[in-house]
C-alpha cells in the first residue's frame, strides 16, 4: 500500500507473512483515555468513601490504591490477554509491539512510565504533538517502549461476489488485470449502477460483446466469477467468497 | 488452482483456526493450534502471491494476525522470572551503567552537601527553598519529644504513612527516570532538586539541635530510598544521552534501546522503594527504638545494598 495515503504498518513474522497493523489516531485514543479517566475517578471516589470508614489503616490503603490507579492501572490491564485498558477495549484498540508481537512486560512498563513526559507541559501536549507528527501515531512513551496502539483485528471483511453467469474473458488477461476485475466483482454492490457501468467501460476489452441484453457491468462480473473459479453457466446463486 | 478451488479445499482449516482463536488459551491444543497457524500462514502467503480476491486475503490476514498474537504471547510471567530479573539482571544492569550511576549520585549528593552546610550555618537560607510554615513543620517533626518521628503526631498511623511513602517516593523516582527523555535535563533537574531539598532540610533540622533524631531517622531507609532514586536518575540520564547523542543509530532506535536496557533498573528501584517505605513507616519512625539500634540497622542495610550490587553470581 502506498505509505503516502495510508498509515498501515506492515510487520513480517517468522512464518514469512506480513501482518498489517492499523495504528489508532489521536481522536480515538483521546476518547479511550477519557473513558479510562472516568473509570479511574469513579473508583477513586468509591474507594475514598469505603476506606474512610477504615480510619488510618484505610487511609494508608487509599494512598496505595491511588498509587496503583495512577501508575499501574494501564500496566496491569495492558498485560492481560486483551492487551488494552477498558477504555481502549471499548474503542476497539489494542497495544502491540511495533514489530507486531504481543506487548512485552518491559515495553508496557516503559510506555506507561513515560506518561510523565507525555503529559508535559500541559494536557498531554508532548504526547499529542508527537502523535500528530507521526504517521503511526506513537507518543514518546510508545517510541521508548517500542509499542504502538492499533485497531483490534476483528473487522470482518465485507463484500461478496455479485450475481452473474460466469463467462470466460475473450482475451488472455495479465495477473494484475485479473486481480482488478475480481476486485470489481466484490465491490460492485457498493457502487451505484451508473458508476459501476462507467468503471466497466474501462475494462470493455476484457468482456465479450454478447449477450448484448446484459449490461456491461453484469458481463464484467461474469468474467470476475469465471476468474474466481466458477465454470458452469448454472452456478448456484449466492455462492460467494464466504 | 482458482480461488474457488483453493477456498473449497482449505476453508475447513480456516474455520477451525477462526474458532480456536476465540477459545481461552488454556483450552487450546498447542500442537494442533500451531499446525493450523502455520498452514494458514502458508495459505495467506499463497493467496497474496496468486492475487486471490481480497475477501480471502483479508480473512486469512485477520485470522493469522490474531493467532500470531496468541502464539507469541509471553505467558512466562511467573514468580521465578521476576525473581531472576530482580536478583541477577537488576544488579547486572546497574553495574553496566556505573558511569551514569556515579554521575547521578554526584548530582544528588553535591547539592545536598552544599545546601546542607549552608543552611546549617545560616538557617535563614531554608526560606529560599521552602516557606516558613513548612520549615517549622519539619522542625517539629524531628523534635525528640515526639512519640513518632519524621511526621506530625496527627498525620496518621504507620499504615497510612506506608501508603503515603510508596505513592510519594515511587512517584518521584519515576519522574527522575522518565523526564530524562527531555535530553536528560529533566533527570538532572529532579535529582539535583531532591538532593538540594533533602540536604537543606537536614541542615535546618540539625541547626535546630535535632540532628540526632533526624539522622537516626533517615539512616536506615535511605539505604534503599536514596539508592533507588539515584538509580532511577541514572537510568534517566542514560535515556537523555540516547536522545541527545544517539551515535550511529537513528534517535528513535537509540531511545528504544536505552529504554529497554534501563527498564529493569526502574522496576528494581520500585521494589527497593517499597522496602524503603516499609522501613520508614514501621522502623525509622518508631521512637521506642534507640538511636544506637537504628544506626546498627542502618549499617546493616547499607552493607546489604552495597553487597547486592557488587556480588556477581554469574558473569555479566
Amino acid at each position: 500500500m502506498n505509505p503516502a495515503i495510508d498509515t498501515v504498518l506492515s510487520a513480517e513474522t517468522p512464518e514469512g507473512i506480513a501482518i498489517s497493523i492499523r495504528p489508532a489516531g489521536f481522536a480515538v485514543r483521546a476518547t479511550a483515555f477519557l473513558i479510562d479517566a472516568t473509570i479511574r475517578v469513579f473508583f477513586l471516589m468509591t474507594c475514598a468513601t469505603v476506606l474512610a470508614a477504615g480510619g488510618r489503616f484505610g487511609g494508608g490503603l487509599f494512598y496505595i490504591f491511588f498509587f496503583v490507579l495512577n501508575w499501574l492501572y494501564p500496566v496491569i490491564f495492558e498485560l492481560t490477554p486483551a492487551a488494552a485498558t477498558p477504555g481502549k477495549r471499548i474503542m476497539g484498540l489494542v497495544v502491540l509491539m511495533a514489530n507486531g508481537l504481543p506487548i512485552t512486560p518491559a515495553g508496557c512498563l516503559i510506555r506507561n512510565l513515560m506518561r510523565v513526559v507525555d503529559v508535559l507541559p500541559l494536557f498531554y501536549a508532548f504526547g499529542i504533538v508527537t502523535m500528530l507528527l507521526r504517521g503511526d501515531s506513537r507518543r514518546l512513551g510508545d517510541l521508548a517502549g517500542g509499542t504502538v496502539v492499533a485497531y483490534r483485528y476483528d473487522v470482518q471483511p465485507a463484500g461478496s461476489l455479485a450475481d452473474a453467469v460466469p463467462m470466460p474473458p475473450p482475451i488472455s488477461l495479465s495477473r494484475r488485470q485479473q486481480i482488478a476485475i475480481m476486485a470489481f466483482g466484490f465491490r460492485v454492490e457498493r457502487l451505484t449502477p451508473e458508476r459501476a457501468e462507467e468503471i466497466a467501460e474501462l475494462a470493455s476489452a476484457a468482456v465479450a460483446d454478447a449477450p448484448a441484453r446484459l449490461s456491461l457491468t453484469t458481463r464484467l462480473v461474469g468474467v470476475a466469477r469465471w476468474l474466481h473459479g466458477e465454470r458452469r453457466a448454472s452456478a448456484p446463486a449466492g455462492s460467494s467468497a464466504r | 488452482m482458482t480461488a474457488l478451488e483453493f477456498q473449497t479445499a482449505h476453508e475447513g482449516l480456516w474455520v477451525e483456526l477462526e474458532q480456536a482463536i476465540q477459545l481461552p488459551e488454556r483450552k487450546l491444543d498447542p500442537q494442533r493450534f500451531l499446525a493450523l497457524y502455520r498452514t494458514c500462514c502458508e495459505h495467506f502467503a499463497l493467496a497474496e502471491a496468486r492475487g486471490f480476491p481480497s475477501a480471502i486475503i483479508e480473512r486469512l490476514s485477520i485470522v493469522t494476525a490474531r493467532a500470531h498474537q496468541i502464539v507469541y504471547r509471553q505467558s512466562d510471567f511467573g514468580i521465578a522470572r521476576i525473581a531472576r530479573v530482580l536478583l541477577n539482571r537488576f544488579p547486572a544492569m546497574v553495574r553496566a551503567h556505573r558511569g551514569y550511576v556515579a554521575l547521578s549520585a554526584l548530582l544528588a549528593v553535591g547539592p545536598a552537601v552544599v545546601l546542607g552546610l549552608a543552611v546549617y550555618h545560616k538557617p535563614d537560607l531554608i526560606l529560599s527553598i521552602v516557606d516558613g510554615s513548612t520549615a517549622a513543620k519539619f522542625e517539629k517533626m524531628y523534635d525528640p519529644s515526639n512519640e513518632v518521628l519524621g511526621r506530625l503526631r496527627d498525620a496518621g498511623s504507620n499504615w497510612m504513612m506506608f501508603g503515603f511513602y510508596i505513592m510519594n517516593n515511587i512517584g518521584i523516582a519515576f519522574q527522575c527516570y522518565a523526564t530524562g527523555v527531555l535530553l536528560g535535563v529533566g533527570s538532572v533537574y529532579f535529582i539535583a532538586m531532591n538532593g538540594a531539598f533533602g540536604g537543606a532540610i537536614a541542615g535546618y533540622v540539625a541547626s535546630a539541635g535535632f540532628g540526632g533524631t533526624f539522622f537516626s531517622f533517615v539512616a536506615t531507609h535511605s539505604a534503599f530510598e536514596l539508592t533507588a532514586i539515584v538509580l532511577c536518575g541514572a537510568a534517566g540520564l542514560r535515556i537523555g544521552r540516547a536522545v541527545l547523542l544517539p551515535g550511529r543509530l537513528p534517535r528513535a532506535v537509540a531511545l528504544e534501546l536505552a529504554a529497554k536496557d534501563t527498564s529493569v533498573i526502574v522496576f528494581g528501584s520500585a521494589v527497593m522503594l517499597v522496602i524503603a517505605a516499609a522501613i520508614e513507616a514501621f522502623w525509622s519512625s518508631a521512637a521506642w527504638v534507640t538511636p544506637t539500634a537504628k544506626y546498627c540497622g542502618a549499617a546493616a542495610c547499607w552493607i546489604l545494598v552495597t553487597l547486592f550490587f557488587l556480588r556477581r553470581p554469574y558473569a555479566d
